[in-house]
């Protein structure tokens, strides 16, 4: 299929705000942290007043690809993009304070997966193609290649692919699950600005490889485990060592492994400094 | 408008078979029976408690009745509604393992609610239940029943997760992902969903009444429902109808309710219309959402009726909730069989529960009982939680 430019990127993580935040080595920097969390972004606060903290991040993220982008919200409103978001577990904190009890209900529709790129959407006026992805890495490279879908089908204009991830409200139940995360986990909240691009997107997957094996593409030691946001991660880490040549992301969850692979460089701009 | 002309003409999808677990029927033509004549399948709710809630009443499965081998199956009910619906699946589409290489088999299935009530129970002192409470559990779990070594994804665009299931696994394909797709949507009824819903009123003490003067509000359902996509070119015979088009649109309006005006379903319908290249006035069936809430109703009305155009008033429009409730990820799954159904059958049933029109809901809603009619275009609409909305376009076979 035809690749898709990438125009910006935003990123968010626990290491802090973009990549320069990101250190060389995951496990050393979380000096034995297993959670490293985003805090509350701090937006309006009377408009925001009921979100969660996930979401925020999520219109953080879309503001921080704005930012990148040097463009403002008008620049995306409208039924000309679309808005694909992946996610493994952001829907884990509402669900659980909703089954202990601690979220009245008005809080109900916020344990919904659609919950994060709703804020979203209605924060920037996205009302085009919508879909949402349950899944760690793969999931997110698959959302990417919807994006180039609808992209060169002329469903949308430019497409947003938005992933976020928090753990800090069930570190403990993570913790338990611990056996497929050896590295620390990084909250994350990442957005990227697609365009029509140049070139070739494929999107290959592999099934029975364990995770880390013949994933020599991931970034996962540099930056943790930051599940559904790590390819957008590895994408915006990427950029600043790029050339004109493709670019890979690999990732792994549940047992599968994907690659996704441009044939041509994707960045349509360089970063700007942060 | 969302959704300019495909720059060409997408790849025709099959849909190959179809397989289905519901309140009111566990295989296919239990289910179709069901509809024609107008069972109930809303009781009181057993497996849970539930004497603390305004609403106690929903769309629940006793008893999965199928002859499926359960010790291979996880102890978890969103994974065995899904096995239902496929064992149901196989046995309509004449092959147990279907007849795919495992590693071209595919599978997408959307849910609202995913593996939530293994969290509550892990919560609640189960903690092995813990991995399954992942929203994707229950489509992996599926996948392994199956045998299936292609992709397996997971879509949660809430109530019109079935939609978007579809769809994507119809892009699979054309995409030469996958050569067979199983999609579909589940969701069970548990305590989580049932007080989150009561706990906004959104239940009704009445019966569910879509598009009726005197609705107000739903009830809740459960099930699951799967089809076996195909490449048109590939799917040989046996056949239930094409998957024409999908489209979706987001609403930015609320994160609970509908856009106002039904912005957000217009441009999805329009969208599949559009990738289907057809435009209102070839729909000849509309499968609603119809959710019998005093707000989805009229707003899914005047939304139709936009799209339909002169012939908005007159084709005829249904609703399922009213015989099992809203079976959230499984609803648009279920309609769009039900839209494959009528057009093999040559019947569009009636709408259970709507009584007396309202204007306010000013579409030819099917009532009292089923219409002869043959549809070659069906239309399905789903909105959900989030400002979700999708459609599907279907042609008979």
């Amino acid at each position: 299929m035809r690749a898709p430019g990438i125009r910006a990127i935003g990123l968010l993580s626990g290491w802090g705000r973009g990549t320069a935040a990101i250190p060389v080595d995951a496990s050393e920097a979380a000096g034995g942290r297993p959670v490293l969390t985003v805090e509350r972004p701090a937006l309006d606060p009377e408009r925001f007043r009921r979100s969660r903290r996930e979401c925020l991040m999520g219109v953080a993220a879309v503001g921080a690809m704005l930012e990148d982008a040097g463009q403002g919200p008008e620049a995306i409103a409208g039924e000309r993009t679309a808005l694909l978001f992946a996610t493994a577990a952001a829907y884990a904190p509402s669900n659980r304070e909703f089954i202990e009890a601690r979220g009245g209900s008005m809080y109900f529709p916020y344990t919904a997966v659609a919950a994060v790129p709703a804020e979203v959407a209605i924060a920037f006026g996205l009302t085009g193609p919508y879909e949402i992805l349950v899944g760690g890495a793969p999931a997110t490279m698959r959302a990417i290649a919807r994006a180039a879908a609808l992209l060169e089908t002329g469903a949308c204009d430019r497409a947003l692919v938005l992933a976020v991830e928090v753990f800090e409200e069930c570190a403990d139940l993570f913790e338990r699950l611990r056996s497929p995360f050896d590295r620390p986990l990084v909250e994350g909240a990442a957005c990227l600005w697609l365009e029509p691009g140049d070139g070739t997107l494929t999107l290959e997957r592999r099934r029975g490889w364990k995770d880390g094996q013949e994933d020599k593409g991931s970034v996962g030691s540099r930056v943790g485990e930051m599940l559904a946001c790590e390819p957008l991660a590895t994408l915006a880490l990427a950029r600043d060592s790029a050339g004109l040549e493709g670019t890979q992301v690999h990732g792994s969850w549940r047992g599968e492994t994907a690659r996704l692979e441009w044939s041509r460089a994707p960045y349509q701009t360089r970063p700007r400094a942060a | 408008m969302c959704g300019r002309l495909p720059l060409a003409t997408p790849e025709r999808i099959a849909v190959s078979a179809a397989g289905v677990v519901t309140p009111i029927g566990q295989d296919l033509d239990t289910f179709w029976s069901a509809l024609l004549t107008g069972a109930d399948g809303i009781s009181q709710i057993e497996r849970f408690p539930v004497a603390d809630l305004r609403v106690g009443q929903g769309g629940e499965i006793k008893k999965l009745t199928r002859a499926v081998d359960w010790r291979r199956v996880p102890d978890c009910r969103a994974t065995r509604l899904l096995v239902s619906a496929a064992d149901d699946l196989c046995v309509q589409a004449g092959s147990r393992p279907l007849d795919v290489e495992p590693d071209r088999l595919a599978v997408v299935v959307g849910t609202a609610l995913g593996g939530v009530e293994e969290g509550e129970r892990a919560l609640g002192g189960s903690p092995r239940r813990l991995a399954r409470a992942l929203y994707d559990a229950p489509g992996h779990g599926l996948a392994r029943w199956l045998g299936a070594r292609g992709p397996v994804v997971t879509v949660s665009t809430a109530c019109a997760s079935g939609a978007t299931a579809l769809g994507m696994g119809a892009e699979m394909l054309r995409r030469g992902e996958a050569d067979a797709v199983v999609a579909g949507g589940y969701d069970i009824l548990c305590r989580f969903v049932m007080r989150g819903f009561d706990g906004l009123r959104s239940l009704t003490r009445d019966r569910v009444r879509p598009f009726d003067r005197r609705r107000s509000g739903l009830l809740l359902g459960e099930g699951a429902a799967l089809v076996l996509l195909r490449r048109e070119r590939e799917a040989g015979p046996r056949r239930l109808g094409t998957l024409l088009g999908y489209g979706s649109a987001s609403d930015a309006a609320h994160i609970a309710a509908p856009d106002s005006q039904g912005r957000g379903i217009e441009r999805a319908m329009r969208a599949a219309l559009a990738e289907a290249r057809l435009d209102g006035a070839d729909v000849d069936f509309v499968s609603a959402h119809g959710t019998a809430t005093p707000l989805n109703d009229p707003i899914e009305a005047v939304a139709l009726r936009r799209v339909l155009g002169v012939r908005g008033a007159t084709v005829p429009v249904n609703s399922i909730k009213g015989a099992f409730g809203h079976a959230m990820g499984a609803a648009a799954a279920l309609e769009a069989i039900l839209c494959l159904l009528a057009g093999r059958h040559g019947q569009i049933p009636a709408t259970l529960g709507l009584e007396e029109r309202d204007s306010a809901c000013d579409v030819d809603c099917v009532q009292g009982v089923p219409r002869a009619l043959r549809p070659r275009i069906s239309l399905s609409t789903s909105l959900g939680f989030g400002g979700c909305n999708a459609a599907l376009v279907i042609e008979s076979a």
